[in-house]
């Protein structure tokens, strides 16, 4: 299995390339176009965590309720082109076995199906951070992908970085947060505009997204005209 | 305090390195990251009242959060909607920008920032009631939805109001129907800024507001 990643910028794409015997996993609705070898099937969960409570689960973290399951039924390599419904880049991230991935609800893409997806309600200390982040447990080996409303910035974080919620992508587990004010008292963590931020500290990769859907929401709401009744 | 713009054109953001001492402006709730030991205070341009009256009349309240650090820090901000963020170097006496207030992203400390209101003629800008005028020294950051178009005027330009993004005071501009009242009423191209004199604009080439207005009629199927 590889992917081929292209249209940078705002409107990026992945190609994923299967092998007979391989099988990748993607938000329903993310496909764009398969090879005709491709077979397509809906499923509410993969590797086990299926069944409707999985589904329910995909639900809390924001993703949609389906996922759709590739392979190829000819024995011979298909293909599967996937895009994310908001504008933004895509990354491959390579999970291995020695460490798992947290992953915001709304920026999964698509996962290799040897990759286990663990759905990990934040609950109230989700939704303290002002957008009820939700994050999916991503482990195992194998190729995960994501996507950004924006930009897509990795980097190693060794000590603290301190993140608005809506702009995580993803992050190794070994990174531990909490919830916190932005600095200063509260009154000016107020005013600020930035309510809650995460701030992660320990040694591990962190991917963010230059742009939050809540600020663009925010943006677009006030203009857009009364509802017709 | 030094500045890195990446992402442009259409998913601009801007990341500072803030020495000990050192500190930026920024348009309230732009934080994306940050390193630790940063301070935050909200900066009010022209004081509560002001602030409240803009908030009452032009609907951009101009809530702005100053990010300062006793020891060394970066902070990364980005404007809420996808675009390019574009940086001007205001050099000190009689060197200024005017911004329309929605395009305001961040500035250097040594940049004052004041509103103005437009009198009759901005009501009818479609940059709102209020505009803002930035001098000083140091940088200034604003940003755009679509992609720029960046001109030095020198004789007159005619401007179409909801792509206006920021110019020169060195410019003056009056606001004119296209034609008669029926041509203006009519055309769709509504009202026109008609600039004159010698310095530079910048225009965007798309406005979030007709975006939207184009998208709603789906948005309600």
């Amino acid at each position: 299995m590889h992917v081929d990643l292209s249209g940078g910028g705002l409107f990026a794409r992945a190609l994923v390339h299967l092998e007979p015997g391989e099988k990748f996993v993607s938000d329903a609705g993310a496909m764009i176009r398969a090879s005709s070898n491709i077979d397509i099937d809906v499923t509410t969960g993969s590797r086990g965590k299926g069944g409707i409570l999985g589904g329910i689960g995909r639900l809390l973290t924001g993703d949609t309720f389906f996922l759709s399951t590739y392979e190829v039924t000819d024995g011979r390599p298909g293909d599967v082109g996937l895009a994310p419904t908001h504008m933004g880049e895509v990354r491959e991230v390579n999970v291995s076995p020695d460490e798992a991935w947290l992953c915001a609800g709304g920026s999964f893409l698509g996962a290799a199906s040897t990759l286990t997806l663990d759905t990990r309600f934040q609950g109230l200390r989700g939704l303290l951070g002002g957008e009820s982040l939700s994050l999916l447990r991503v482990s195992g080996s194998g190729t995960l992908l994501v996507s950004a409303l924006g930009m897509l910035t990795g980097m190693n974080v060794d000590g603290e970085l301190i993140v608005d919620t809506g702009h995580v992508v993803a992050f190794t587990e070994g990174l531990s947060y909490k919830i916190d004010k932005v600095g200063g008292g509260w009154i000016n963590t107020w005013l600020s505009g930035e309510g809650f931020v995460m701030r992660f500290s320990g040694k591990g990769q962190i991917i963010l997204q230059s742009h939050t859907p809540t600020r663009f929401g925010q943006m677009l709401g006030p203009l857009l005209p009364e509802r017709q009744a | 305090m030094e500045h890195t713009i990446i992402g442009n054109p259409d998913r601009g953001n801007v990341s500072f390195t803030l020495a000990a001492g050192e500190s930026v402006v920024v348009e309230a709730g732009s934080m994306s990251f940050m390193t630790t030991g940063m301070e935050v205070k909200p900066r009010l341009i022209g004081g509560l009242f002001t602030a409240v009256k803009r908030k009452l009349l032009g609907g951009e309240s101009l809530f702005l959060s100053e990010y300062s650090t006793a020891t060394a820090g970066a902070i990364a901000i980005a404007p809420a909607f996808p675009g390019t963020v574009l940086c001007k170097e205001l050099r000190g006496a009689g060197d200024a920008l005017i911004i329309a207030a929605c395009s305001f992203l961040a500035c250097g400390p040594g940049v004052s920032l004041t509103t103005e209101y437009g009198g009759g003629r901005s009501w009818f800008s479609g940059t709102g009631p209020f505009i803002l005028r930035a001098t000083g020294t140091g940088p200034v950051f604003f940003n755009t939805y679509g992609a720029v178009v960046e001109r030095d005027v020198k004789g007159s330009l005619t401007v179409d109001t909801g792509h206006l993004v920021a110019w020169e005071p060195t410019l003056d501009y009056r606001i004119r129907g296209m034609g008669s009242i029926k041509k203006t009423l009519f055309s769709g191209e509504g009202l026109v800024m008609a600039f004159t004199g010698s310095g530079r604009i910048f225009l965007q080439t798309r406005q979030l507001g007709g975006f939207v207005r184009w998208l709603a009629p789906f948005c309600h199927g």
